[in-house]
């Protein structure tokens, strides 16, 4: 998966509205609640075989961080 | 010389709570895509009564099938006690009116609770102690839940389940395993009321989550360890369910895992690449602990025609898990 695919299917997963790049600053998200983080993790699990904890989640600013916590080795 | 389940029932309270009552209590949040992901529409609370008031009710459904005088035993799975002692079972079996030469004991587990208790009362018929348990579970979180805390108000509900298991020639409850990991106590629990800390009236409210607001007297959850914990265990756990009983994925008729929402169980479902027909998934009532499962599998038997072994899978607050195959060929 391209970093592009993985924003595109992240913001269908996780039913975003708004404008979202990998900027956009996930804790000002409308969207961005505890369901959310359900979804984040199981969307990551079942694509990437890594699981994301509740800190792990917490200290995510933007998607960026969160590519970088599954590992860039892992996008093409 | 065997073992199986010959009825259940189950009972909510009659306060029913809909997303839409909830949406009025909380109206800045979008219900509808709760409703979508967590499957859960409405959910049932007491309001005077207790778990053992609910527990009554669905052992005295389940008696206007079954004998009560043949009741050898009882087991009564709850985190909801009338009192810190006696036991609960006592006083329900005598509430019950069942025959005195009943043993009757209260364990406390919660989403794993069910399994457990099938695979114990196997073990006491089995090894020719009894004939035939009563097994209850019956839980009312809604009193533990902070009356700000939207996310577990939204995903508890309050219930109880009433399971017969006799004596058969043939064994119809298979093997059963079982999981603990108490590091991870601190992921759902209620802190204060009991030995380690008093109840206490002026506890400091915290937030977490999505605005939710709880004290130490209330029943909290960290939602994504809870989830994590059974992404990391389930499906391996389920793969050695399995094993123990010399069976494959394919020998399994349905899977009834503990209903605990429905975007975890389909989670699960597709880690252990189980097809959509061979998995139950009803949210009805909420997430009622331990009385999910004996409400999915009475739900589920309703469509059972012939002989269909089901995996009963627990998990939940402990942390603990357990779990087993049954075989079932009736409605129960």
């Amino acid at each position: 998966m391209t970093k592009q695919e993985f924003l595109a299917e992240l913001k269908e997963n996780l039913e975003i509205e708004s404008e979202f790049n990998f900027d956009t600053k996930l804790q000002e998200l409308e969207e961005w609640d505890s369901m959310t983080a359900m979804v984040l993790i199981g969307y990551v699990s079942e694509n990437f075989d890594t699981i994301l904890t509740s800190d792990d989640i917490e200290s995510f600013n933007t998607v960026n961080d969160i590519i970088e916590k599954i590992g860039l080795a892992k996008f093409s | 010389m065997g073992s199986e389940i010959l009825g259940i029932e189950y009972v909510f309270p009659d306060k029913k709570v809909t997303n839409e009552d909830l949406s009025s209590q909380f109206p800045d949040y979008d219900f509808s895509k709760f409703q979508k992901k967590v499957g859960i529409s409405e959910r049932y609370v007491v309001e005077e009564e207790t778990a053992l008031d609910l527990a009554i009710k669905a052992c005295e459904k389940l008696f206007q099938r079954f004998d009560k005088n043949k009741i050898d035993f009882i087991l009564y799975c709850s985190q909801s006690p009338e009192y810190f002692l006696p036991s609960t079972a006592c006083i329900l079996q005598d509430k019950i009116g069942v025959s005195k030469n009943t043993g009757a004991f209260d364990f406390n587990l919660g989403c794993s609770g069910y399994t457990y208790g099938i695979s114990i009362a196997k073990s006491l018929i089995e090894s020719k102690q009894c004939k035939n348990v009563l097994l209850v579970t019956s839980e009312t979180y809604s009193r533990y839940i902070n009356e700000k805390d939207m996310s577990n108000k939204a995903i508890f509900g309050d219930a109880a389940s009433a399971t017969l298991i006799g004596d058969s020639s043939e064994s119809k409850i298979f093997d059963f395993l079982f999981g603990t990991d108490g590091s991870g106590y601190k992921k759902l629990i209620v802190r204060n009321g009991a030995s380690k800390n008093n109840y206490n009236a002026n506890a400091e409210e915290k937030v977490y989550g999505s605005g939710n607001s709880y004290t130490d007297n209330n029943l909290f959850m960290d939602g994504p360890e809870i989830f994590n914990f059974t992404l990391e265990s389930i499906p391996g756990f389920v793969e050695e369910v399995l094993e123990k009983n010399k069976l494959e994925k394919q020998d399994i008729d349905q899977f009834i895992y503990h209903q605990a929402n429905a975007f975890l169980l389909d989670t699960l479902r597709k880690r252990s690449k189980i097809e959509k027909d061979n998995f139950f998934i009803n949210m009805h009532g909420g997430n009622t602990v331990s009385s999910t499962i004996p409400i999915a599998l009475k739900e589920y038997s309703q469509t059972i025609e012939n002989k269909q072994k089901i995996a009963l899978i627990g998990f939940g607050v402990g942390l603990s898990w357990s779990g087993g195959i049954v075989e079932i060929n009736k409605k129960l």
